[in-house]
């Protein structure tokens, strides 16, 4: 008795540890950079599908979908990032977030690449002096295999641009 | 124990004994002798007291514990119904319904005393008490503290006794039986204290015998006794062992008890009791002295003391209500939804059998055949379920009555509020939001209308002004009417005013007519009202009516005639969550419009339209329509060249109409409305989506907001 319960209240406290040492993202691509968006955010990824357009709304603001029955407004990430215009490829997928004020919206990106696990160690902050132009967008940057992935803070992406 | 659950509950069945007192004591002010309706406000004010004693609302239990004794006085014919009373009674119905709104918005009551009401009610108590039972007073005052502080002298000495039961007890005492008087005090914070006197009575039996139990045995099962209750007890053992088996019970705090002498007993050997008492009420006796006893008892509260029943107490309104909206549903409306879902699944399985004899080679016939039962299940289906949400507009009109007689009294104008067509449903969230409207149109009617008592004499008019609230069924509208026999707008005073104010110029005065002139009321901060007062004249009335029904998407209109009074008319769509639209093209995207707004649909050659102020505009069947090119507002291309003929939808709203050009028409579909979401608010013209048979997205365009 005494030793099963030692023995179970051990393994939550490894993956807690675990957990808190490496958080998940998914990598996504938008030209030729790659930005990270932790993973606990995201709602859903679909293909890119029809969007209607809704009038008198900024241009980074595509239009609205479907998601299963409830409308979602879906927004360019790269214009949203002052990127040049999507280029709607077989690759393009919307990625839907759950943020935490507008519920879910979706955001289209170039391509959606793969889960890294990146260690907190290996997550640098960047100040908010250098934060300018699209990097307000991003907070910290990864690094994951020699490549850098630039972490997108999900508070600063939501409404106004 | 957790009551949290049973807070919806609480709060419904408050708000509907709430309701009902108003209406009662309504009726109780016209007629003061009628024994029924004072028999249902004490039923509603008695279980409103046991559901706040329940809840654990002590305030509020205060409050109608207080009340109910004057209720009770008035049953048993020792206090008359006079203004002052009733005015006291409803500022008590006010304050508990602050409470009310407190808890839902915070489930706790709040810490308002409303001493002064209390004192208040003690007041038209003692004016009839005192006289009459001095004698008793001081002896009673002592049981009477029983309920909030500890028990004192022997409540069972006041129990009243009949022949039998003292026969019983006199043989008792020959036999060498001994017979206690014990008196149980249930524990302040005790939830359930039926249980727990329950527990009481079967410990107790287990050691004696029950004969009497003040209040009576059902009553204590019902939970109609405060916090303690008296037995006389048979029993062969001591007294102490009768004690204990009562404390025996968890949240108890205490029992006492004493041998009984049965000369002791007041009631016992006389049949003249020394006030009038009805059976059913057998906590009455004490009633009267917790009145006329000193006010010392009653909870001491750190709010300040002179707190009257309006004046504070109000949580910020930004703070959302602890629970959740409820809709009562009967349960016939239910079994007809079950009854659809039943066919739905029905259809749908022998849509599947249906596509599965195609593969094999079926025939065609039958597959429509079953598209169509679909079809008629779905409508069904959707008619029943916006059944289930309508509620009638009863739940918000009841309190208009109360409201009226407020404003005679305070305005110092004779008038009467008839209603009709209390039955009439709507939705539940519109009948939510209706009450504010209406209130301001009928303080409206009550303030500005309704003329002094001499001009109305003056103009021939009776004495008592008329206020009409009628509701109504009109298609797919519901239609409510606020209308009063008062002075009407005088449309000269609003031009002027308007002037004055700077909000038109005097050259654009002249140009309006008087409808114009009218609609001006609708604008923020525009109060005629010479003078400011309680009811109105702040200007934040009509142009919140306006925006208020605005954004249920229904309408306000208002007529009237100087010297005879006025209409104010409020449209409002039977639902809100499907509609019938037209679904049309424009460029190449496709958008919904509300058929409700749609008055018809024209084809135009280009020829026809003229420019009138540079704006292009249709002759129409005598009348002048300006065109609103949708392609342009919507900033897309028409795909039609500019020879073609134009296709037109006629849209109208109150009284003005404007032609919609669109470039093809789809046709016309049962939408269901899809909100857009925050990110997407801003377009003022776009009321939401909808999402079509192809899983599509269509915007839908709001007409109003495009006139």
């Amino acid at each position: 008795m005494e030793l099963s319960t030692k023995f179970s209240s051990q393994v939550p406290d490894e993956e807690n540890q675990r957990s808190s040492e490496t958080i998940q993202y998914i990598v996504i691509r938008l030209g030729e950079e790659q930005y990270g968006i932790d993973i606990r955010n995201i709602e859903t990824i679909t293909r890119m599908q029809h969007v209607t357009r809704v009038p008198k709304m900024p241009a980074y603001l595509k239009g609205v979908i479907n998601l299963r029955g409830v409308v979602i407004p879906v927004l360019s990430m790269r214009l949203r990032m002052n990127l040049e215009a999507d280029e709607i490829t077989k690759a393009t997928r919307i990625l839907v977030l759950n943020l935490e004020q507008e519920g879910n919206v979706g955001f289209i990106v170039d391509e959606v690449k793969e889960v890294v696990s990146l260690n907190v160690d290996d997550i640098e902050k960047i100040g908010e002096n250098n934060k300018e132009g699209k990097a307000n967008l991003i907070n910290a940057v990864g690094k994951h295999n020699g490549e850098l992935i630039s972490l997108v803070d999900l508070n600063a992406i939501s409404l106004e641009g | 124990m957790d009551v949290s659950q049973y807070l919806e509950i609480f709060l419904d069945e408050t708000k509907e004994h709430l309701q009902n007192l108003n209406t009662r004591i309504l009726e109780l002010e016209s007629d003061p002798e009628n024994a029924d309706t004072i028999n249902e406000i004490f039923r509603a004010a008695h279980s409103l007291k046991g559901m706040a004693g329940t809840m654990g609302y002590k305030r509020m239990q205060n409050l109608t514990h207080d009340m109910e004794n004057v209720f009770s006085e008035v049953r048993n014919g020792t206090i008359k119904v006079m203004p002052e009373m009733i005015d006291v009674l409803f500022q008590c119905l006010d304050a508990l319904e602050e409470y009310t709104d407190n808890i839902q918005s915070s489930a706790d009551e709040g810490t308002n005393d409303n001493e002064a009401l209390i004192r208040q009610l003690n007041d038209i108590l003692n004016q009839d008490a005192a006289p009459r039972g001095q004698d008793k007073a001081p002896e009673k005052q002592e049981p009477a503290a029983a309920g909030s502080a500890a028990p004192g002298g022997n409540k069972w000495d006041s129990i009243r006794l009949d022949s039998s039961q003292i026969a019983v007890i006199k043989e008792a005492q020959n036999q060498g039986k001994k017979v206690y008087g014990i008196n149980v005090l249930v524990q302040e914070s005790c939830i359930l204290k039926a249980a727990r006197a329950f527990l009481v009575f079967k410990a107790v039996e287990e050691v004696g015998e029950i004969i009497v139990s003040d209040p009576s045995a059902q009553d204590v099962e019902d939970e109609k006794f405060d916090r303690d209750f008296t037995l006389i007890v048979l029993s062969d053992a001591e007294l102490d062992a009768v004690i204990k088996a009562a404390e025996s019970v968890s949240e108890i705090e205490k029992a006492t008890g004493a041998p009984l002498v049965l000369e002791n007993n007041k009631n016992a050997e006389t049949e003249e009791t020394p006030e009038p008492e009805e059976p059913e009420e057998p906590e009455k006796p004490e009633q009267p002295a917790v009145q006329s006893a000193p006010k010392v008892e009653k909870p001491a509260a750190p709010a300040p003391a002179a707190q009257t029943a309006k004046t504070d107490g109000r949580k910020p309104a930004a703070s959302k209500p602890v629970v959740n909206r409820t809709v009562r549903v009967d349960i016939e409306k239910l079994d007809a939804l079950m009854n659809l879902v039943s066919e739905l699944i029905i259809a749908k399985n022998s849509l599947v059998s249906t596509s599965s004899q195609e593969q094999s080679g079926g025939s065609n016939s039958s597959f429509n055949e079953q598209i169509e039962y679909l079809e008629s299940v779905t409508t069904n289906l959707h008619e029943s379920v916006m059944k289930v949400r309508m509620v009638p507009i009863e739940s918000v009109v009841n309190k208009f009555p109360r409201m009226i007689r407020d404003l005679s009294k305070k305005l110092g104008k004779k008038m009467e509020l008839y209603m009709s067509g209390e039955e009439t449903e709507l939705d539940r969230t519109v009948v939510d939001e209706i009450g504010d409207p209406l209130m301001h149109l009928l303080r409206n009617s009550a303030d500005h209308g309704l003329e002094s008592a001499e001009v109305r004499a003056q103009r021939g008019k009776p004495a008592v002004g008329s206020i009409f609230l009628d509701a109504y069924q009109d298609g797919n509208n519901v239609v409510i009417e606020v209308r009063d026999d008062g002075n009407g707008i005088d449309v000269e005073a609003v031009r002027e005013k308007a002037i004055e104010r700077g909000t038109i110029t005097p050259e654009q005065a002249a140009n309006m007519t008087d409808k114009d002139i009218i609609d001006l009321l609708f604008l923020p901060s525009f109060s005629t009202a010479k003078k400011v007062t309680d009811v109105s004249g702040r200007g934040v009335g009509l142009d919140v009516v306006k925006s208020k029904i605005e954004s249920l998407s229904g309408e306000v209109e208002v007529k009237s005639k100087l010297g005879e009074g006025s209409t104010w008319t409020i449209r409002l769509p039977l639902t809100l969550a499907i509609i019938q639209a037209l679904m049309v093209v424009v460029g190449d995207e496709k958008y919904a419009i509300s058929l409700g707004s749609i008055q018809t649909l024209e084809d135009i050659p280009p020829s026809e339209i003229k420019l009138v102020q540079n704006k292009e505009v249709i002759h129409l069947r005598g009348n002048v329509i300006p065109l609103i090119r949708l392609n342009q507002v919507l900033d897309v291309e028409s795909k039609r060249s500019e020879d073609e003929n134009l296709i037109v939808v006629i849209v109208k709203k109150g009284d003005k109409t404007a032609g919609l050009v669109i470039d093809e028409l789809i046709g016309q579909q049962e939408i269901v409305i899809k909100s857009l979401g925050k990110y997407v608010k801003q377009c003022k013209f776009i009321s939401g989506a909808t999402i079509l048979g192809d899983g599509e997205i269509a915007l839908i365009l709001d007409a109003n907001a495009l006139i």
